[in-house]
């Protein structure tokens, strides 16, 4: 059921936009917030932008909107430009029929949760009728129906960020643009919002991109990740890979925890199965990527490190001997911190089987979860 | 810069953008040219050495400026009368920004308004109302002091020390607002920290309080002292009668004399204006440089000091003034409007209200004062809208040039209203559009040199709405026009209800713009009160200050009433504002 896609002046709407990002560059005077990003959103696609503050993502997402204008590059939609450098053509946000979720949610105080909701309806000269079925079945989805006469400036965060939303779909737009729309909330809130907000996606069939620095929020749910630093790309690709194929350094340190191995590729130098020594000592390691000698880095996620008390059977196994130095208890798991040939890593445990600090334990790691980085 | 940086031309693909970009460039035009326009006049005339009436001038030197600088006993009783009054403003009110922000005694609030009237009630009326009190002879404070049997005057406000009293009380009233602010934005923890760490209240006061506020009070002196340079009403009524005078009182003196001589008294005040932006530029670097973090932008709730029983003696010392600044004066200027004769004997006075019927009655006066609440009504609605879309232009829109005109704007404040007044009279003397002597002059020109005053205001208004309301609306679809009557507009509507009272406050006082501007038939009320002074009597003279006085102080009611709603608001709206 798409309750509210179905009375949009978009023929194509039922599957959303299709958005083609191209060598995009915005500057602000001196400072060059974005160098270069090209990544495409495909129909019915949830992009995730993910980065640092300050790595350009919130830049690139309100140049799609028309809110920033960029330097250079292209933003087409659905084939049509929207920015465009070589051809000069900038639309302006009003004609883009982008809609978006603001970080600060933007109710606007002085209108009602009706009000707010209607506001795009009305400025397209929708019929009365037409706007309060729209506005009706958009604050069902949201389940604010009952709030809809009620002052904006009367609403909890929750239900502030429920109103923005239901604004944001009501005049059935093909995109949806999200501004780390679940920063403002709670904890306990924002798992509950994170879990509605890809039920409602799903069910909307919109294209949406959004934004976090949350890389939790980013995995949960996105098709598809772009990992920014400093105005560049850093890595696409799917949150298993990349959580389990980290690019480079960068990557495997801001997604999620890492240990990073330095030492040498020892060979072959060829995409797969390579060894890696490190401290004298030799692991098999997986390198996603064709080598070229120069790389000194693998990285061992914490969550994929096994302690055991005894050897296991697998041969493939990477076994270090390793000695628990301290121990810290996160309630949902256990940190350790270990010493191993290869040096000290940090490894989460089940808290169902735990290691006294001082015992001496076998750190088993598959080949293919000690991943080489590129430099 | 990197050009492509710069805004290139875009091809607009919809009507509704040029419609932005056509409001844009009409507004950044017309209100670059009303300011931009009479400084170059002034310019060119300082420059002018061949016939003074004669534009563009035929020969060009700087002989004005050699001559002018010269005077020096001009500029020594400047700076005289500058630095006596700065320090006492500074002085008097640090204190009373400390017993008000810093200590528990009744009434605050109320105090710190009051406070605040003096600055309302302007330098004229002020220097009129001291006039009456402390005239060598007829002074009230002289009557009183002769009746109760003391020899000969008592005080004699007609001296360099009067003006710079009068001017004090009357002008000052800023070095108080600013040292207060400080003093309310200063995080109490520092202090705090400093008494766990074991220093008693006094050590706290000298080794961290003190240090703390002091670039506000240097910040404070240094830009109390370029107004007290560019002063102009109190040294007008008070020192020209004693030939006692300053720089903004010999440029008068030169554009009244026959032939005036419009050259010197422009090389006079450009020269003045150059002295009070090297002071301004001065002060907002003392400001920047000695801000440390104490000043975070977050509203603190003071910690207030309990002065214990000496918290008497404080609260005497606030009212001691307001009895001085507000009380006295007031009370002078109303028992006078409403007697035959001027006097504090009660026993000789004859009570009559012929000074109103005469002021109400007579063609000049009521002309002057309807043309001031006509003015005061019509610039500051005009003002507000076009002031309104000026700053959203410069702070909120993406128009090229937006950051240089906001110096553009805030130009007028730098340069003494006076002299301002002689640019805009030279300006619109050569204008070829016939509206010199016309009460259109006298808007455009209050329009101009408010632009500050309400730009300040409103940016203050539109800062304080999150931009992303705004945006929202044209992620909506709302074209520029719809985005600014839906969401902007309502949004500012008390914001702009008080800078509309603001605007109209300053037009009703406004003088030193005016007493170049008005001619026979648009005279207004300030410039009205000097001619009244110098020619009819000082009856007559006190019923007009006090209409003004009225006037201005209702539209402060309102004002008050307005800002203590707004703020109760806010705080009702909490969340997303």
């Amino acid at each position: 059921m798409t309750p509210s896609g179905s009375q949009g002046s978009h023929a194509a709407g039922e599957l959303g936009a299709q958005i083609d990002v191209t060598d995009l560059v915005i500057r602000y005077g001196a400072v060059t917030a974005v160098r270069g990003v090209s990544f495409s959103v495909g129909r019915g696609e949830h992009l995730t932008l993910l980065g640092p503050s300050g790595c350009g993502k919130t830049t690139t997402l309100r140049s799609i909107a028309g809110l920033e204008r960029p330097s250079g590059g292209e933003i087409i939609v659905d084939g049509k430009p929207f920015f465009s450098e070589a051809q000069r053509v900038d639309v302006p946000t009003e004609k883009r029929g982008i809609s978006m979720v603001f970080q600060s949610y933007a109710i606007w105080p002085h209108m009602s949760v009706f009000d707010n909701v209607a506001y795009g309806l009305n400025v397209r000269r929708q019929d009365k009728a037409t706007i309060a079925d729209a506005v009706r079945k958009a604050l069902d989805l949201v389940q604010m129906t009952p709030y809809a006469d009620r002052a904006a400036s009367r609403l909890s965060g929750g239900q502030q960020q429920r109103v923005a939303l239901a604004r944001a779909i009501a005049f059935s737009p093909k995109v949806v643009l999200f501004d780390e729309p679940l920063s403002n909330l709670d904890a306990k809130l924002r798992n509950e919002m994170r879990e509605e907000l890809g039920n409602l996606r799903d069910r909307l069939k919109i294209t949406s991109l959004y934004v976090t620095h949350d890389q939790e929020e980013a995995f949960a749910i996105s098709d598809k990740v772009v990992v920014m630093n400093a105005g560049r790309i850093e890595q696409i690709g799917t949150p298993e890979t990349i959580y389990e194929r980290p690019a480079n350094h960068f990557v495997a340190d801001f997604v999620g925890s890492a240990n990073i191995v330095r030492g040498k590729v020892k060979g072959p130098n060829a995409v797969g199965s390579i060894a890696f020594e490190a401290n004298g000592v030799t692991v098999q390691a997986l390198s996603p990527f064709q080598p070229d000698g120069t790389e000194n880095e693998i990285a061992i996620r914490p969550a994929y490190v096994a302690l055991e008390r005894e050897k296991p059977q697998d041969a493939r196994l990477n076994v270090l001997a390793a000695t628990i130095v301290r121990r810290m208890f996160h309630g949902d798991f256990i940190q350790y911190r270990v010493a191993t040939p290869i040096g000290d890593l940090m490894v989460r445990g089940s808290p169902t089987n735990m290691f006294e600090p001082g015992s001496a334990v076998l750190a088993c790691l598959k080949p293919e979860h000690c991943v080489l980085l590129k430099n | 810069m990197d050009k492509r940086a710069r805004a290139p031309r875009w091809r607009l693909p919809v009507p509704g953008l040029r419609g932005q970009a056509f409001v844009t460039l009409l507004i950044l035009v017309v209100c670059g040219f009303l300011v931009l326009y009479p400084v170059v006049f002034l310019v060119a005339e300082s420059l002018n050495i061949g016939d003074p009436q004669i534009f563009p001038p035929e020969e060009i030197g700087l002989a004005n400026y050699l001559e002018s600088a010269l005077d020096w006993t001009v500029i020594g009783n400047t700076l005289r009368v500058a630095f006596v009054a700065t320090i006492i403003s500074v002085t008097v009110g640090f204190v009373l920004a400390w017993i008000l922000t810093r200590t528990r005694i009744p009434g605050r609030g109320f105090l710190e308004r009051l406070i605040e009237i003096p600055f309302y009630v302007t330098p004229l009326v002020g220097a009129l109302a001291w006039a009456i009190l402390a005239a060598p002879k007829s002074g009230f404070i002289n009557q009183a002091w002769m009746y109760l049997g003391g020899s000969g005057p008592l005080v004699d406000i007609y001296t360099p020390e009067g003006v710079a009293w009068v001017m004090a009380l009357f002008e000052g009233t800023v070095a108080f607002v600013m040292i207060a602010a400080a003093m309310k934005s200063m995080d109490p923890s520092l202090e705090e920290s400093s008494r766990v760490l074991g220093a008693g209240k006094f050590r706290t006061m000298m080794r961290v309080t003190l240090p703390l506020t002091f670039p506000a009070v240097m910040g404070a002196f240094i830009f109390v002292f370029a107004e007290m340079l560019g002063s102009f009403a109190a040294a007008l009524v008070l020192g020209i009668p004693g030939r006692f005078y300053v720089i903004t009182t010999a440029i008068w003196e030169l554009t009244l004399s026959y032939p005036p001589d419009y050259g010197r008294a422009a090389a006079l005040g450009i020269s003045l204006f150059a002295v009070m932006f090297a002071m301004l530029a001065l002060y907002r670097w003392v400001v920047r440089r000695g801000s440390y973090a104490t000043i975070s932008g977050k509203a603190f709730q003071p910690r207030a000091i309990d002065a214990g029983r000496s918290r008497w003696l404080l609260l005497g010392f606030c009212w001691l003034y307001i009895v001085i600044a507000v009380v006295l004066p007031l009370a002078a200027l109303v028992l006078t409007s409403f007697q035959r004769f001027a006097t504090v004997l009660m026993s000789q006075s004859e009570f009559t209200l012929a000074n109103y019927a005469t002021a109400f009655s007579l063609d000049s006066i009521r002309s002057a004062i309807g043309n001031s609440l006509m003015l005061g009504f019509g610039v500051a609605t005009v003002g507000v809208f076009v002031m309104m879309l000026l700053v959203w232009i410069i702070y909120r829109s993406r128009a090229p040039g937006r950051g240089v005109m906001e110096y553009v704007v805030m130009f007028p404040q730098a340069v003494p209203r006076m002299v301002f007044g002689l640019a805009l009279l030279w300006a619109w003397l050569n204008m070829p559009i016939p509206i010199y002597g016309t009460l259109w002059l006298l808007a455009i020109a209050y329009f101009t040199v408010l632009l500050p005053l309400g730009v300040r205001t409103l940016a203050g208004v539109v800062l304080q709405i999150d931009r992303s309301l705004e945006e929202c609306a044209r992620v909506c679809g709302a074209s520029w026009s719809q985005q600014l009557r839906t969401v902007t507009l309502p949004l500012m509507r008390p914001g702009m209800i008080s800078a509309w009272v603001l605007l109209f406050i300053a037009s009703v006082r406004e003088l030193g713009v005016s007493i170049y501007l008005m001619g026979p038939n648009s005279k207004v009320i300030a410039p009205a009160i000097v001619s009244s002074w110098s020619s009819s009597g000082t009856e007559l003279t006190a019923a007009m200050a006090v209409i003004q006085t009225a006037t201005v102080l209702i539209a402060v009611l309102v004002l008050f009433y307005i800002s203590r709603r707004q703020s109760g608001q806010i705080i009702d709206k909490g969340g997303p504002l």
